[in-house]
């Protein structure tokens, strides 16, 4: 026996089929254009002015972190506690994290003047602490033997070193309380 | 006096494969901004593997068949297929992480470049699983992993303040500079490392590889029952390490270079020279074992014929699928993707795929036809609820933790 057919005629499925279609491509079209609405509306970063500092402060804090890790390793090379490897990639390891931090900092959008200010104070603390922190690289490697010892950039000395680090760390401390951080 | 060798080889290799990158990284990170105030996690973990653990290898040992087989046969081939999606990303997850962790390591031996060294660590370790002994490989991965026994050593030679460590341990809560959220982000973070899913996959599969039976049960269960919490000692120490001297100097951990810090300041060159063959052999390790619980459940899900037992051209396509798995991950790592955020990302995930893993597990291990008399006593089922409520909550949080806490950061 023959099931009979849920509609009348071919065209009338044909019909129906045409308008399932087209219900289906406005509900595409829907979902994309509510997608759309939802990223345009992330194209222009604006924060308010507590997230701002707060990102200001993340981005010091991790800098610190960088900073703290590189004058720990040239205390450990220069007391021959370390070899030469190790404290060759944590001192990268921190140049990278201090990219990391100045690309926050470069990136954020300081709703109001305060902000700014805080935001204007972490960069020129990173810049300075990145500058320590790739002459502390130098230094490692001069460490290790490499043909560094007319380069005048490089500190002669652990000591020369940690003090230029040991500024570098209170600049960061001071940028930071200046965004309301430890 | 051999079955005594037996046992005592059993248990090192235990502490010594226990901890992989994920547990060093996780640790390392949490010591360094939380103190040991989630060390309760730790215990948590080493219980609940030490649970499932034994349980698996009881399943295999009795009923002679690895885990996933089971699986499939038990949930039917639509839930089981769900079952090893899920576990197989997780494991590819995980081994890309523990061959970029062995390019880490190497990295701080030699400076030269981790990516580099990345598929180098791949061809080492495709190199082994083709033509080393399942015993001989786990055997001695397991026994050069002993080295991280370092990282106790280094935490009695930096001669904390125990009182202090105490009191960080005990009662268990945040530090005052760390929002709720990121400390129970690093909970289940924590709890992922300690429970990594492919730990049981390898260990159920092992056990077949192996020929375990009935009789093997008690050696089985001392292994874990002793290997493991020794193993989770060294997860402790290494925690405890970033704590004495990462933490106060306000250092985060970001990289391994800077995990063995506390080493290279409490023992020196050698200490460290010793650490870091240690963590190239417990990522070495780690990743044979993942690279293998890759191959294990997708041929034991689709009856291939399988394991190290078997010479590679009569488990063909088991190898195939290890050496494809080994390239995705170099490929992954290769896109300059950086393996500590792989890490981070991998022990997270296993905390979501967590009851994918021990479910299954449960509902075998109670099964008096595959189980007989060895089925779940009373009191294992009363812990392995408790546990399951664990692993659930884990897994249901880990992700909005992971959104509402930007991973941690």
């Amino acid at each position: 026996m023959r099931t009979p057919a849920r509609s009348g005629t071919i065209a009338d499925v044909g019909r129906r089929a045409r308008i399932t279609r087209s219900g289906a491509v406005l509900g595409h079209v829907l979902v994309l254009a509510v997608a759309l609405a939802t990223t345009a509306g992330c194209t222009v970063s604006r924060q308010e002015p507590g997230q701002a500092t707060a990102a200001v402060a993340d981005a010091l804090a991790q800098a610190g972190s960088a900073v703290e890790t590189t004058r720990l390793t040239v205390r450990l090379l220069d007391a021959d506690r370390v070899t030469t490897p190790v404290a060759d990639a944590a001192v990268l390891d921190q140049v990278r994290v201090l990219e990391e931090s100045t690309s926050a900092l470069t990136t954020l959008v300081p709703p109001d003047d305060v902000s700014s200010a805080q935001r204007d104070a972490g960069l020129v603390a990173v810049a300075d602490a990145t500058r320590e922190v790739v002459a502390a690289r130098a230094w490692v490697a001069r460490e290790a033997g490499g043909d560094l010892s007319e380069a005048g950039a490089v500190p002669l000395t652990a000591s020369e070193l940690q003090a230029d680090l040991a500024r570098a760390a209170d600049d960061l401390d001071t940028a930071l309380a200046l965004a309301g951080g430890a | 006096m051999k079955r005594l060798l037996g046992v005592a080889l059993g248990i090192l290799t235990a502490i010594g494969g226990f901890v992989d990158i994920g547990d060093l990284v996780t640790n390392a990170v949490v010591g360094s901004r939380f103190g040991l105030s989630l060390v309760w996690v730790v215990v948590v973990g080493v219980v609940g593997i030490c649970l499932f653990a034994s349980m698996s290898g009881r399943v295999a040992a009795v009923s002679g068949r690895a885990t996933f087989e089971i699986i499939r046969e038990r949930l039917g081939p639509r839930a089981a297929g769900a079952n090893l999606a899920a576990s197989f990303a997780i494991n590819l997850l995980t081994l890309t992480a523990e061959v970029g962790g062995i390019a880490l390591a190497l990295h701080l031996a030699s400076s030269v470049e981790p990516r580099l060294w990345i598929p180098v660590a791949a061809f080492a370790v495709w190199l082994v699983l083709w033509r080393v002994k399942f015993q001989v490989m786990e055997n001695v991965a397991g026994l050069l992993g002993l080295l991280l026994v370092g990282f106790g050593v280094a935490l009695f030679l930096l001669g904390p303040d125990w009182g202090e460590l105490l009191r960080q341990a005990v009662p268990p809560s945040p530090p005052a500079t760390e929002h709720v959220a990121t400390y129970w982000y690093y909970a289940v973070a924590l709890f992922g490392a300690a429970m990594t899913p492919y730990e049981v996959f390898f260990f159920s599969s092992g056990a077949v590889e192996e020929g375990w039976t009935a009789k093997d049960l008690a050696q089985n269960r001392v292994n874990v029952l002793v290997g493991f919490p020794l193993g989770g000692l060294l997860s402790v120490a290494i925690a405890a390490c970033a704590a004495v001297v990462l933490l106060p100097a306000g250092i985060e951990v970001s990289s391994l270079s800077q995990i063995v810090l506390p080493v290279a300041e409490a023992g020196g060159t050698l200490l460290l020279a010793l650490v870091i063959v240690g963590i190239v052999a417990a990522t070495f390790g780690a990743a044979l074992e993942t690279a293998l619980s890759s191959g294990y459940t997708l041929a034991q899900y689709l009856g291939w014929s399988w394991g190290k037992f078997r010479r590679p051209a009569r488990a063909a396509r088991f190898h195939v699928t290890m050496v494809v798995a080994l390239l995705l991950a170099v490929a992954i790592l290769m896109t300059s993707v950086d393996p500590v955020a792989v890490t981070e990302m991998s022990v997270v995930f296993s905390a979501v795929a967590l009851p994918l893993t021990y479910v299954p597990i449960l509902l075998v291990a109670n099964d008096p036809e595959y189980m007989g008399e060895h089925v779940n006593g009373r009191a294992t089922n009363a812990l392995g609820m408790v546990y399951l409520v664990i692993v659930v909550a884990a897994a249901v949080a880990a992700i909005p933790l992971m959104i509402a806490t930007g991973a941690g950061s």
